[in-house]
């Protein structure tokens, strides 16, 4: 189980910015240039910028890795180059077994030949033999759920059918590693579903599965490891690390300090009184800040926000009104301490709190920080979702029938 | 030289692992072309036999020319032949280019577009052949023993052609001036090869340009395989087969080294 199916070792890859010229008349000057350029390629020339700078990963056997990164990061020149599509200007990346690539899964789709005549020309753009497609046409057929049209040209498809049928062809591949891009957006809920559970199946089976996305949720159920990618690897590791680590480096903002108002000091705190930062769900928090006004401030709003960490996820927000906290205006170096108090009414994992100060009249930002303050939920009873809604089941009556031969429940009593 | 030789297992390795591939490609062509138009097939004969008619009715009634044998017949051998080439680079050219979708996005060996531009064609090939047999019979031409040399000379066409369509597809892939540079060049090849008229109809001075052009050489192997009955000139045919030979193998693996940087200049 400890094979080693992909390796990604120091890769560095350039391209050029802007127009590339692709006539005749350049070969000339590029030939010339070619011939009496000096340097290795490390070096950058004009124009020229590194789209990924020694990046370096593995993935073993059976095992997700999760890429995630801002757009332009270099997701997908990874990808590409996993794919064999591009070459690395330094380094290497190779990969072991049979390739099955989630990029464009109707690529090769030609408008103007049937469903069932597309899969077997996709299927063969992605490595599999026309027998294996034969024996699985109808299960293709059955997965992607567009069993009616499939002696309709393609051309007539809808493009969620375009892309259920090319996902379900894909889903029939027997890789032995998986490279997937962005492409579990297609299709209603139900197909969604459908794909993450192949995934999961595929991953059980053994197979070593790189998978980039921005839907983070999906990359923390499916993904054991994850790098964070922004042209160099920025953090790598545990999922839910590395999750924690984009959203925080990439929605931060501390404008905690203006000309107007500044925060001075914020602080979490449990009901009990302890500064613990994990609590169990349903138990009490209290955020306390201290506010500090430069020049008289009038009219504006208070804003206190809670975001999932790993997805960025917004679970509440609110705005807490001047008026609504009793407060008159505010002079010059007036020093105001809010607290607020919350139930952690959420299920496991990490939350952090976004505080605003919003100035109506001149509908400005003031202060925006994220995070102000961070904490845990703990618990592990719950199975997935958001809020906890504090469901206590209790059997309020049950009418069994004791029977020597079948065993039924018992209830203790 | 053991690069090579690794390119070369990669190169035959990569074939046969995609082998169905080039089998769907050249079917998916097919397919489209016998839907997308009413005479289907009937395209791949109806052009050079258009092109026989007028050429006869110029060689024969405007300026006679004794090629040994009747003239219709000399020329729609010719030009069949000719096409199958005319037509692989003319859908090779494009084939890289206009799939840019699949080059930048899926992997698989390059040379299939090429490859199966030149298997469409001789397909084509194929079935404008059948129209020739019945244009012998009615000349009363009977095969002899020397048509068993027809798939050699085949093969040496098509090795050529694919050769020539290898290189045709990557550079319009790099530079589009190709495509345009293309249609001046296949003009004047097809009059530089001896298609339409005998090469011992010229003076020598030119008659080299014409042998030095190895189409030249397999198009007369087909009249003499298929026409005349004999075996073809052996040291022309010879001297065409390596040329082809050689053309293949550099134009194969000069496209398999570049391969990786198609998908950046697409």
């Amino acid at each position: 189980m400890s094979e080693v199916m992909i390796e990604f070792d120091g890769v560095w890859k350039k391209f050029r910015r802007g127009e590339r010229h692709d006539s005749l008349r350049d070969l000339v000057p590029s030939i010339a240039k070619r011939l009496f350029r000096r340097g290795t390629p490390r070096d950058l020339e004009k124009e020229e910028f590194w789209a990924l700078k020694d990046v370096s990963f593995e993935v073993k056997r059976g095992e997700a890795l999760g890429i995630i990164g801002p757009n332009g990061a270099g997701k997908s020149t990874t990808l590409k180059l996993l794919n064999r599509i591009l070459r690395p200007t330094k380094g290497s990346c190779w990969l072991r077994g049979r390739v099955g690539a989630l990029i464009e899964v109707a690529a090769g789709f030609h408008p103007d030949l049937t469903g069932r005549e597309n899969v077997f020309l996709q299927g063969a753009i992605m490595g599999m033999k026309r027998a294996e497609i034969a024996t699985k046409l109808d299960e293709i057929i059955e997965f992607s759920g567009v069993a009616e049209f499939v002696d309709t040209q393609v051309k007539r498809y809808s493009s969620g059918m375009n892309a259920r049928l090319g996902f379900a062809i894909a889903a029939h591949l027997d890789p032995d590693v998986l490279i997937i891009d962005e492409v579990l957006s297609v299709g209603d809920m139900t197909f969604q579903q459908k794909c993450v559970n192949r995934m999961l199946d595929f991953k059980g089976s053994g197979v070593a599965i790189v998978f980039v996305s921005h839907n983070l949720n999906a990359i923390s159920k499916l993904c054991d490891r994850a790098v964070l990618l922004n042209h160099e690897v920025i953090a790598a590791g545990d999922t839910q690390d590395v999750l924690n680590s984009y959203v925080r480096l990439f929605s931060s903002s501390d404008v905690r300090s203006t000309d107007t108002v500044s925060v001075e000091r914020v602080s979490l705190q449990c009901e009990s009184g302890t500064s613990t930062k994990t609590v169990s769900p349903g138990d009490r928090l209290c955020l306390s800040v201290t506010y500090r006004a430069h020049e008289p401030l009038d009219d504006f709003h208070l804003g206190f926000l809670v975001h999932r960490s790993s997805d960025g996820l917004l679970v509440y927000d609110e705005s807490f009104s001047q008026k609504r906290l009793g407060l008159g205006p505010l002079k010059a170096a007036d020093r105001v301490t809010v607290d607020y108090p919350f139930s952690a009414n959420l299920t496991r994992g990490q939350y952090d709190i976004e505080l605003h100060v919003y100035h109506i009249p001149s509908q400005t930002f003031p202060i925006r920080i994220r995070p102000a303050a961070i904490f845990q939920v703990s618990e592990n009873h719950i199975y997935d979702g958001i809020a906890f809604l504090e469901v206590r089941p209790r059997v309020a009556s049950a009418s069994m029938t004791r029977d020597s031969e079948t065993r039924g429940p018992v209830i203790a009593s | 030289m053991t690069q090579i030789a690794a390119d070369l297992r990669e190169m035959v390795s990569e074939q046969v692992q995609y082998r169905e591939l080039l089998y769907q490609m050249t079917r998916r062509d097919l397919l489209l072309r016998y839907k997308q138009t009413v005479m289907g097939f009937g395209w791949a004969v109806f052009m050079p036999l258009v092109n026989t008619i007028v050429f006869s009715v110029i060689f024969m009634r405007v300026a006679p020319l004794d090629v040994g044998m009747p003239y219709p017949l000399f020329a729609f051998c010719g030009l069949l032949a000719w096409n199958f080439s005319a037509s692989s680079f003319r859908f090779s050219l494009n084939s890289l280019s206009s799939n840019t979708n699949l080059v930048t996005k899926v992997y698989f060996p390059r040379e299939i577009f090429p490859v199966s531009a030149v298997l469409v064609s001789l397909v084509d090939f194929a079935v404008g052949g059948l129209v020739l047999f019945g244009m012998m019979a009615y000349y009363r031409i009977t095969p002899t023993w020397a048509l068993l040399a027809l798939p050699l000379v085949v093969l040496v066409h098509a090795m050529f052609t694919t050769g020539v369509c290898l290189i045709l597809a990557m550079a319009n892939l790099f530079y589009r001036d190709v495509k345009y540079l293309f249609e001046v060049l296949i003009t004047v090849w097809m009059f530089a090869t001896a298609v339409l008229y005998p090469v011992s109809s010229l003076s020598t001075r030119y008659r080299v340009v014409l042998e030095l052009n190895p189409l030249t050489p397999l198009i007369d192997a087909y009249r003499s395989v298929l026409l005349r009955g004999v075996l073809p000139d052996p040291a022309p045919f010879l001297l065409a087969s390596a040329l082809s030979l050689v053309l293949l193998a550099l134009a194969w693996l000069l496209f398999h080294r570049t391969e990786f940087q198609f998908a950046e200049n697409v």
